[in-house]
């Protein structure tokens, strides 16, 4: 894999990677898809895609309140908070 | 022993909860370890469904893997991403057990968000095998099976993608069990790769992997892929025991190999056939599970942003650059190498040549159970081609890891159940052996796994705690 492809894929992942990182992973990726190669050896002609194993249709269910009153749980684990709101950097 | 009431206090809680921690101390099984937080929850899960929990699980510890949901616990995946993560809510299995009165008094250790098969993965501790210290216990479930192992507790959950309840089961000399796809809730558990992965139990006998199979069983509303249990109708007397032929071609370790002949044979002396069932697809069953398992694993882990949970980079000037960040000091190597693999697999120009051959390729997999399952009642395969293998990958690199899985993740793909059980202790270490069934007929491999431990049960390794059996 040349180094650009591996750089694109990082980015679209959301990871940059030290340069002891690209050669490591860099490694271990060409060595994964060289072994997902052999798949081209078998016939797959004819052969619907399997998304899941044994699930069949979507399950609705009806929209209303389970008596759980998450917010408070939930919001003690962010990791930077102004009384009740999430602070992240500026998008601007 | 009776491990009912052992955790509701007095002295024999006491004798327990030391000789959990000095065995703990040296197995490193545990990240979080607290039994009287469990007790609050379960007596909290209790009232709320007002269900007595007198039952034959009543004040029973159990230790559930660090990617499953216990309220007021941490739920870290042995990430540093999430270091100081506490879940807000309980995983439906661990509630279901709660409410038949069970203590989840600990969280297990783990590969990194499941990826692995040695439990090395884990950004925070080693775990060791309770046979040799010098191996590893298996993976990713590698905790929760050295927790078992070493009669901490009498069962553990786990969660099984390509094999893992099922290879550190066997590592460990017990029973794992892989549920078929949808038979329990996956709500609670963190996903890695959702179309494959099941929670399943480990335990040191068939009787308890099936009560707590029981318990935790059935269709969730806030698991919109869970099931409802519609069990197959049980088969008496002579099964019809399939081994794929294309096995003949793996190359097995010596002790491995042995087993499996200890245990055909232990078969056929039960009055059971057993005979070879052609199986095409065993080559390719890795190739198509790594592409889907990482496929699926680089589009779950996305959220991991930093964001609004979970340790989060300093010093970021923007979003992109936070999400960026945190998510380089956040993910260990294979996690970062399956979400680069994953995503390079469904990028556009790719998809077609990877994703989508893997999932056709998955067809021709069911395909062959199906035909498989035809002819036999089930399926049995070794678990792993080699026996525990020694910490610090000499012996395994992560590559041959992965190949490994050869004979545990077609299960996954086919969404089929499938229990590890004890088979043989050569050289001083267990080597297990896997049943494989059609959908919902869980009751048929504990039936078969009943008829093997009465003449072999579940091994204990040196220094068990004799009480603890």
């Amino acid at each position: 894999m040349e180094t650009e492809e591996l750089f694109t894929t990082a980015r679209m992942a959301r990871l940059t990677l030290r340069p002891d990182e690209v050669q490591r992973l860099r490694a271990a990726v060409e060595q994964v898809l060289s072994y997902f190669s052999h798949m081209r050896e078998i016939d797959v002609e004819g052969l619907a895609p399997t998304t899941h194993a044994l699930l069949c249709e979507n399950r609705l269910r009806e929209d209303r309140e389970d008596g759980q009153d998450l917010a408070d749980r939930l919001l003690a684990n962010a990791p930077e908070r102004e009384e009740r709101f999430i602070v992240i950097p500026n998008v601007l | 022993m009776d491990w009912r009431g052992l955790t509701a206090s007095g002295e024999q809680t006491a004798r327990w909860k030391s000789l959990a921690i000095e065995r703990d101390r040296a197995l490193g099984c545990f990240l979080q370890f607290d039994p009287d937080l469990g007790l609050a929850e379960t007596a909290a899960a209790a009232e709320a469904g007002a269900a007595p929990a007198e039952g034959e699980l009543s004040g029973v510890p159990f230790a559930v893997k660090d990617n499953i949901a216990v309220r007021s616990f941490r739920l870290t995946c042995a990430s540093r991403l999430l270091r100081d993560l506490v879940s807000p809510y309980s995983a439906t299995a661990v509630e279901r057990l709660q409410k038949a009165g069970a203590v989840a008094v600990g969280k297990t250790n783990l590969d990194e968000f499941g990826m692995g098969s040695s439990t090395e993965n884990s950004a925070f501790q080693e775990t060791r095998n309770p046979w040799d210290l010098s191996r590893v216990p298996g993976g990713s479930s590698g905790g929760s099976a050295a927790a078992v192992a070493a009669g901490i507790v009498p069962f553990a959950l786990g969660t099984d993608t390509g094999g893992s309840v099922r290879q550190p089961a066997s590592f460990c000399g017990l029973y794992g069990l892989k549920p078929t796809y949808g038979a329990v809730s996956r709500y609670g558990l963190v996903a890695y790769a959702s179309s494959l992965e099941t929670l399943g139990i480990v335990s040191k006998t068939v009787a308890t992997l099936e009560r707590v199979f029981e318990i935790v069983r059935g269709r969730d509303p806030r698991d919109h892929s869970s099931l409802a249990w519609a069990p197959v109708p049980e088969k008496k007397g002579r099964l019809r025991i399939g081994v794929p032929r294309e096995c003949a071609r793996i190359s097995l370790h010596a002790d491995v190999k042995k087993a499996f002949e200890k245990t055909a044979a232990a078969l056929k002396r039960l009055g059971h056939s057993v005979e070879e069932v052609p199986f095409p697809t065993l080559d390719h069953v890795v190739s198509s599970y790594y592409v889907i398992a990482t496929a699926e694993a680089s589009a779950n882990l996305a959220r991991f942003d930093g964001v609004r949970y979970g340790s989060r980079a300093a010093g970021a000037e923007n979003p992109e650059a936070l999400m960026t960040a945190t998510r380089n000091e956040g993910f260990g190597d294979e996690v970062k190498l399956r979400i680069l693999l994953g995503t390079y697999v469904l990028r556009s120009g790719f998809k077609d040549e990877y994703y989508l051959r893997a999932q056709r390729i998955r067809t021709a997999i069911r395909n062959d159970f199906e035909r498989a399952f035809g002819v036999v009642d089930l399926i049995l395969m070794p678990v792993y081609p080699v026996p525990p293998f020694a910490r610090g990958s000499a012996e395994a690199d992560p590559f041959t890891q992965k190949l490994a899985d050869i004979f545990t993740c077609s299960a996954n793909l086919a969404g089929l159940p499938a229990l590890s059980f004890p088979a043989a202790v050569e050289g001083g270490l267990p080597i297990g052996m896997q049943f494989l069934a059609p959908p919902f007929a869980e009751e048929r491999l504990f039936a078969a796994c009943r008829e093997l431990e009465a003449v072999f049960p579940s091994p204990d390794p040196p220094g068990f705690p004799a009480e603890c059996r």
